[in-house]
């Protein structure tokens, strides 16, 4: 096990951290100059796909994930990503491409043709994974400076975190998530929605297939006596926090809950504080929630 | 179309995916209804995930494409992680929307294909994509009357800072043009 | 080729199997083209009578010298052809088979690409059997025993005919009773009649069966020899029950130790000593022992920990202080001083705290003092021996303890006033109380032992030679240390500089102990330490320790470093005194340090300390307590050539028989193996006393000399990780700091809540805590603690291979909730709740206790499923309609069967749907996707919900349910693969034993002389299983009222004048059937354990291995056929 201080990682953003998302960037990059990980952004990298591109165009959408895969090969360091979505469309790039050589070698050509080349030696991480088996118990806990003591949390993985390839951790019932909160002092309850779908891919274009999903994963997180969702995906991010009042109306039952990210949750223990975490940009009532839950650092 | 062309566009797919890696496994389908139980939004589906294999088997691949389901797939993978026959049905599904849109399945404006094929032209035009484009795009090619609803949401957001004008261009963005036509080539051949 | 070679083609149609895609003439045409063949026949059916006449004769008429038959797999007719060509008179092995239907005209669709194959592989038979040699075959005799594994219903049923048929039967059964799974059910499909009432009079019959050794508790460990001819390995693991028991249960009411009870689940539990079920065969009871718990056996005398933890967790005291005075007189005394590392090692300590060992120890025994009562010594028959003990310390008494209650006649030489030794001169009254050490030093001499008080070894007392003279038979000396080292450095012989230990004797014995104001102790010893504490309570006020190490290298006990720290000793650490000063008043007033720093660990594993050049430290004080190290006080004793010292100064002694160079003196304790603590110095005297003990009965004392064997731990308990109540903190008084500290004892005792709340946490990670009062509460004398295991070397005939299954573990598919649900159970559990005396005495009910109004039952759980099992499990449907008709018997309630597919195939099963339909049970078509307890409506709330497709409708259902049953497939025994070497055993679908044919050859398997009968083999019910044990024990009667076997000359052969001698083969052959002699340094073959494998063969560098008829010449000709053409 190498000592947190030499660890480090081609950080892959995803377009979604650059706007919507960008509290999850900060607090991900905050958290680890702590840790003592280094995350070296993928320079130049382009959008992974993602389900959408994936729906129209399947070549095409390889050719996105296979350039950030190029980039990032022959570095000898894991390509890591916050995004549940990046991370599954670059994982199963990564798949097909060791699976179907006819497909690799089409690929190939076309990286060819624009000056690159990826053998298929990286691997892709999701980060929740580097700091709980990377990192580990120990390592963690050495840095917690603000115990979450008595704070409830729901932790939400969400569904292509573990699905289709449990790379690192059960595909429907993980752990990882709530032992880290365990680490950090909070309390795991016990959310049995933990990777049920939310359904945030259909808020737009069916929404009320969407918000009955979210609904579901709040009010649940609720029953189970939370304080706070915590979030592995941007994308489940937005459709927990945005959607409330809506879900609350529709379904005749208050639904609201903060919810946030698992790096912020993981930065407050470690001390930093809600400007470097963006606490702000949350839609939820994460700030008050937290101040009541926790005494002042 | 008749029953027979059906049956000749059925089993032309189903050699499709039979060719990706696991997809030949479709055919060993026991029809438990696991994925269908499983799917979050099957509900909503005209074919859930077990009933649209039915359907392939029967030969009626047009029925689906024409159904309203592929196009509520979330594709969270659950249907794929519990098949005790190990079918990647998400890929299938992935597949299916491909299809029904070279096909010209697509009933009119699906909510669903605008907003990927929003996506993709952010994407291909810039390497990234960006929400707030995004939606402008989809609004416009749905409905933009029905973007009003989300601007309480939308200014929300704003004040956060959490909505991006435009895109950054990715500096590489010429050699992934490249890269993409080369791909387009190496499939027509 | 051979010349004059007179070959028979014979080709085969097989109906149309071969004929239809092979063209027979073209095929025959061409193998009479073929060199050496004299005559080719085709024909529809060869292997008909009429065919293999057509062999027959032409082997007479046509004088044929080779048969090749082109036909069907060898696995069917080589034996019909080659009998044929027997029976004419031609030698079986000069005859090969070529398949031309599995392996041609049924995987050809192209006629042209069938017959051209068919064409090379006859033309590879012609060539390869030109080259076969006649071969003899060899006969063995059978043995007429046989050998049944598993004793569930397969394996009763084959060694009930078995034994029947006169046949003596060593049944082999892993657990303590036989029955298998199917003892567990309640009732059986499709009949319904109770397993049981069918079951149980099988059972009785096995157990009292002449011809029947059933050995439970058993387990195969080795198989070796060849069919006819076994010679087996059984390990039986002791029950710790003999036979003489009755099965009253006396032992099970008073036992301590309670355990999940892994037979019943449900979470119900049972004790450490147990009957599975009420018609266990055998009857006896069983005792569960994991081996010898941490606590245990670390402690110095091994005292049977758990034993009375446990006792005193059930509030037998009494109980427990005998259990701790079986090797331990002084429970009061160690209840205080002892440095517990039983307490290091607990299981406990993995999940929360480790348990407060000692502290229970002490509980007992203060118990006891607060009720005045007094232990009872031991007096046995005196044995007319004497025995001398100089020295009254923790050795020296223990020892004369032991002797004592072995009729020794005792007498103790004691140097001082008082008895004890360090005990009472070098522990303060603050942490042992006088009046305890008394009572205890007491109950050592209530064992008739004599105590002589200031009677050092000496001219002023006693003497080696005057003790012989006194007619002392054996003499131990555990003479203790009384004498301090020195630091050897300048100023030390000041005044106020004092020697720890006589600092301490002065202040414990005679309580005036010369005190300065400013006291510096040196060491970090518990002597050290207990000075330092003594000095503040002597009026000095400051006390400083000064120890050259850290705090973590101090050998002193933590919890009195801590109480020294919080009664105000300073304590500097890293500093080593090198010079003592006096102050311009003349006397001593400080103490010069050196700085250190750690270096690397020295052989004991403690860091050396590493001074820091130029670096000091100063303190002003006005005394210096030495209490750095301690020497035993041997100038007497080694003008007597006979002792001498180690370089450590102190008593050379045997380490292992504690004998000394004179004989018949022995010595143990500090004296010999320098400063430790009481329980070390007790376990010392004890050795020693054991060695006394066999030295006077004239024993051999060598037996002590065999090495103890390595502590292991044991498995962690399962429940270790589960949330458990946290250890208590024990109470203490608390401490004034500065002066009123007082000469009262510090640590307070457990009260009896605590007490009992504490003993309580012990998981008894041994199974049985070896308490031992079942053996009090058993008349029979039935139990027997310290009963071994055996090996058994059984010679057999044959084999018949019955372990069964295992169900399929349901927490791999956590989506049905089970773990996380109370009221979701498995298949096997629910067949213990419907059973009678079962956890629930027969009552179908949910954890809450009340009847289920709605039941779910889950077919298919880990069935037919890519990822876990993937096959069909077979039982599961009946099981499940069998429960479904149990649930509306016992409870009406609504029943509804989630299936995929309803498999109904035996006798009587479809009839059983009908009704089952009939008596109006739910069937869902579609597999449960998930059980959820999250409500997605109001009406949901508080329920379980499954959730399934109704495929038949095409819609998702939500199904509410009280009660889920998981029906779980079956699964091979995790420990399938090492049966499977052991018997050497093909296996297949992660673990079925193989048979050697699907249809043909259900019950043999590949190794001849070996059967299968039952669920190892593949899933089954229990027809099936019953009907598979008579066939494997037919099988077996077989080969042995045939009473020879026939050995297949196909076996591997060794040319010497090849052999070099270089043992490959004897190292690969899996049948141990090569062996190697030495002085002609050449292989050889047994041929009776060859089984023709060719391993060797193929491994030989210097071809000498080889096999026959499959000689190289013999398979190249094979090979040159087949691309001839």
């Amino acid at each position: 096990m190498i000592s947190p201080g030499q660890k480090v990682y081609a950080y892959f953003p995803g377009c979604s951290l650059e706007t919507t998302n960008k509290a999850y960037d900060s607090s991900t990059r905050n958290v680890a100059k702590v840790l003592g990980v280094e995350m070296v952004e993928l320079a130049d990298w382009n959008c992974c796909g993602a389900t959408a591109y994936l729906s129209i165009d399947d070549g095409r959408a390889m050719v996105l994930s296979a350039r950030n895969l190029a980039l990032s090969e022959g570095q000898s360091r894991d390509l890591v990503t916050v995004c549940s979505g990046c991370y599954v469309v670059l994982h199963k790039a990564n798949h097909r491409f060791q699976e179907d050589p006819q497909l690799r070698d089409r690929v190939r050509e076309a990286l060819k043709a624009g000056g690159m080349d990826y053998r298929g030696t990286v691997r892709v991480r999701h980060f929740l994974d580097v700091v709980v088996n990377d990192l580990g118990k120990e390592a963690i806990e050495r840095h917690v400076v603000r115990r979450l003591e008595g704070l409830r949390v729901a932790c939400y993985y969400g569904c292509q975190i573990t699905r289709p390839y449990a790379e690192f951790d059960d595909a429907e019932f993980p752990e990882s998530m709530d032992r880290l909160m365990g680490w950090l002092g909070a309390t795991p309850v016990d959310f049995q929605l933990k990777t049920k779908c939310c359904s945030g891919m259909l808020m737009t274009t069916q929404q009320d297939v969407g918000l009955d999903a979210a609904g579901k994963l709040l009010r649940e997180a609720r029953r189970a006596g939370a304080d706070c969702i915590s979030t592995a995906c941007p994308l489940c991010q937005v459709n927990l926090e945005a959607y409330q009042d809506k879900i609350s109306d529709r379904a005749g039952a208050d639904s609201h809950i903060p919810v946030l990210y698992f790096t912020q949750l993981l930065g407050t223990a470690l001390g930093l504080g809600n400007r470097e975490l963006a606490l702000g940009d949350s839609l939820t009532r994460v700030e008050p929630m937290l101040a009541a839950r926790l005494e002042a650092p | 179309m008749n029953a027979t062309e059906a049956r000749a566009l059925t089993d032309e797919f189903l050699e499709s995916v039979r060719a990706t890696p696991g997809g030949e496994k479709i055919d060993q389908c026991l029809q438990c209804g696991t994925c269908s139980a499983s799917c979050p939004s099957s509900r909503a589906m005209d074919y859930p995930p077990r009933a649209a294999i039915a359907a392939l088997r029967a030969g009626m691949l047009d029925r689906v494409l024409a159904s309203n389901t592929v196009w509520l797939c979330t594709s969270c993978y659950l249907c794929t992680v519990r098949c005790p026959a190990g079918i990647p049905f998400t890929d299938v599904m992935y597949q299916l929307k491909r299809l029904g849109i070279e096909k010209g399945y697509v009933r009119g404006r699906t909510n669903g294909v605008e907003m990927a094929k929003a996506f993709v032209e952010v994407v291909d035009r810039c390497g990234r994509s960006s929400e707030g484009e995004l939606l402008r795009n989809y609004f416009w090619s749905t409905n933009p009357l029905r973007a009003l609803a989300y601007l309480p949401l939308g200014w929300r957001l704003l004040r956060r800072g959490r909505i991006g004008v435009r895109p950054r261009r990715i500096a590489g963005i010429e050699g992934l043009r490249t890269m993409m036509a080369a791909m387009e080539k190496g499939r027509s051949r | 080729m051979k010349d004059g070679n007179q070959i028979g083609v014979y080709i085969c149609h097989c109906g149309t199997n071969i004929a239809r895609t092979v063209d027979i003439q073209e095929v025959a045409g061409f193998a009479r083209s073929l060199p050496g063949v004299a005559v080719v026949r085709e024909y529809k059916y060869m292997c008909s009578d009429p065919g293999q006449a057509l062999i027959k004769e032409d082997i007479k008429s046509e004088r044929l010298t080779h048969v090749v038959v082109a036909s069907c797999s060898p696995l069917m007719h080589e034996e019909t052809f080659r009998g044929a060509c027997e029976d004419a008179g031609l030698n079986r092995f000069l005859f090969q088979m070529s398949n031309i239907r599995e392996q041609c005209s049924w995987v050809h669709h192209e006629r042209s690409e069938a017959t051209e194959k068919a064409k090379r592989l006859i033309a590879a038979a012609v060539r390869r059997v030109a080259q076969h040699r006649p071969l003899l075959r060899q006969e063995v005799p059978v043995r007429g025993e046989a050998l049944v594994v598993g004793a569930g219903i397969a394996g009763i049923e084959a060694a009930l005919r078995l034994a029947d048929s006169g046949r003596h039967v060593y049944l082999v059964e892993k657990e303590s009773s036989i029955g298998g799974h199917m003892a567990r059910f309640d009732k059986t499909f499709p009949t319904l009649d109770c397993a049981a009432c069918i079951l149980t009079p099988k059972m009785v019959t096995v157990g009292q069966h002449p011809n029947i050794t059933l050995l439970t508790l058993s387990a195969v460990e080795e198989v070796k020899g060849f069919v006819g001819n076994f010679h087996v390995k059984v390990h039986q693991h002791a029950r710790y029950v003999t036979a003489d028991c009755t099965g009253c249960g006396e032992c099970e009411k008073v036992c301590p130790c309670v355990h999940p009870n892994d037979f019943d689940l449900l979470g119900s539990t049972r004790k450490a000593i147990y009957r599975s079920f009420p018609q266990a065969i055998p009857n006896a009871y069983v005792i569960e022992k994991r081996g010898v718990p941490m606590c245990e056996e670390t402690c110095p005398i091994h005292t049977r920990t758990q034993g009375y933890v446990n006792l005193i967790a059930h509030g037998d005291f009494t109980g427990a202080l005998k259990v701790i005075r079986d090797v331990n007189p002084f429970p009061a005394s160690l209840g205080r001083v002892c440095h517990h590392p039983c307490e290091d090692r607990c299981q406990r300590g993995y999940h929360d705290e480790s348990l407060a060992i000692c502290a229970l120890k002490r509980f007992v025994a203060d118990r006891e003092i607060e009720l005045g009562l007094s232990p009872e010594p031991v007096r046995p028959e005196p044995n007319g021996r004497k025995v001398a003990v100089v020295g009254s310390g923790p050795a020296g008494l223990t020892g004369a303890y032991d002797l004592a209650r072995k009729g020794y006649a005792i007498t103790i030489f004691e140097k001082y006033g008082k008895p004890g030794g360090l005990m009472r001169t070098g522990i303060p009254p603050f942490r042992l109380p006088r009046e305890i050490l008394d009572r205890e030093v007491a109950h050592v001499l209530a064992h008739g032992v004599e105590l002589r008080l200031n009677t050092p070894l000496g001219e002023s007392g006693v003497t080696i030679e005057s003790l012989k003279e006194d007619g002392f038979d054996a003499i131990l000396l555990a003479l203790g240390t009384t004498k301090g080292r020195d630091l050897g450095i300048p100023g030390e012989h000041l005044v106020g500089v004092v020697n720890c230990l006589d600092y301490l004797r002065e202040a414990n014995l005679h309580d005036r102990a010369e005190t300065g104001r400013r006291v510096a102790v040196v060491g970090g010893g518990n002597a050290a330490v207990d000075a330092a504490r003594t000095a503040l309570r002597h009026g000095a006020e400051n006390v400083m320790i000064l120890y050259r190490r850290t705090r973590e290298e101090m050998p002193a006990i933590g919890a009195e470093i801590e109480a020294a720290k919080h009664e105000g000793v300073e304590l500097h650490f890293l500093v080593n005194p090198v010079e003592l000063r006096v102050g311009p008043s003349g006397r001593l007033n400080r103490v010069r340090c050196q700085k250190m720093r750690l270096g690397q660990p020295d052989e004991g594993g403690r860091r050396r300390p590493i001074p820091i050049d130029g670096e000091y430290v100063e303190f002003e004080i006005d005394q210096v307590i030495l209490a750095i190290s301690q020497l035993p006080d041997l100038d007497f004793l080694v003008k007597d050539k006979d002792f001498d010292l180690t370089k450590w100064a102190t008593l050379r002694a045997d380490p292992y028989t504690c004998e000394t160079g004179k004989l018949g003196v022995f010595a143990a304790g500090d004296a010999v193996t320098g400063p430790s603590t009481v329980v070390e110095a007790m376990a010392s005297g004890r050795q020693a006393a054991t060695a006394v003990d066999l030295y006077l009965h004239g024993e051999d004392l060598d037996i002590l000399r065999q090495e103890s064997h390595r502590p292991q731990e044991l498995p962690l308990m399962d429940h270790v990780r589960r949330p458990d109540l946290p250890r208590k903190p024990r109470a203490r008084i608390p401490v004034n700091h500065g002066a009123g500290i007082s000469f009262e004892e510090v640590e307070r005792t457990f009260t009896r809540e605590q007490a009992m709340e504490e003993a309580a946490r012990c998981l008894v990670c041994g199974g049985c805590s070896d308490c031992r009062i079942c053996s009090d509460a058993c008349d029979r004398e039935a139990i027997d603690h310290l009963m071994a295991d055996t090996v058994h070397e059984l010679d057999v005939g044959a084999i018949v291979v019955a372990t069964g299954f295992e169900p399929y573990d349901v927490r791999k598919l956590p989506r049905y909730g089970y773990g996380r649900h109370d009221d979701v159970i498995t298949a096997l559990e629910f067949e213990r709740m419907c059973h009678a005396s079962g956890p629930t005495g027969g009552r179908i009910t949910t954890k809450k206790g009340e009847a289920p109004k709605t039941v779910a039952i889950l077919h298919c759980i880990g069935s037919r499923d890519e990822s876990h099992l993937e096959y069909c499990s077979r039982v599961c449907c009946m099981y499940s309609l069998k429960f479904a008709h149990l649930v509306r018997e016992h409870t009406g309630a609504e029943v509804y069967n989630f299936y995929i597919d309803i498999r109904a195939f035996g006798k009587g099963y479809e009839e059983f749907y009908k009704r089952l339909l009939r008596e109006g049970v739910h069937f869902i078509r579609g597999k449960a996707a998930e059980v959820t307890a999250v409500a997605e409506s109001p009406e949901e709330e508080g329920k379980l919900m499954v959730v399934a497709e109704d495929t038949l409708l095409g819609i998702t259902r939500r199904v509410p349910a009280e009660l889920v049953i998981l029906s779980a497939g079956l699964a091979p025994r995790k420990d399938s693969s090492d049966v499977a070497h052991v018997f050497s055993l093909g296996c297949a679908q992660g673990g079925f034993f193989l048979e050697k044919h699907p249809k043909l050859a259900p019950v043999d398997t590949p190794t001849e002389g070996i059967f299968l009968a039952g669920a190892c083999q593949g899933p089954k019910d229990i027809p099936d299983s019953v009907a598979q044990g008579s066939a494997a024990a037919a099988g077996a009667l077989v080969l042995m009222d045939r009473g020879k076997v026939v050995l297949e000359p196909i076996r591997a052969v060794i040319r010497e004048e090849r052999c070099g001698g270089c043992k490959l083969c004897v190292a690969s052959c899996p049948f141990g059937a090569v062996e190697y002699d030495a002085e002609r340094s050449i292989s050889r073959v047994v041929r009776e354990l060859c089984h023709g494998c060719g391993t060797c063969a193929a491994g030989c560098p210097s071809g000498a291995a080889t096999q026959e008829n499959f000689e190289d010449t013999q398979i190249l000709a094979e090979i040159e056929g087949a691309l001839a053409v």
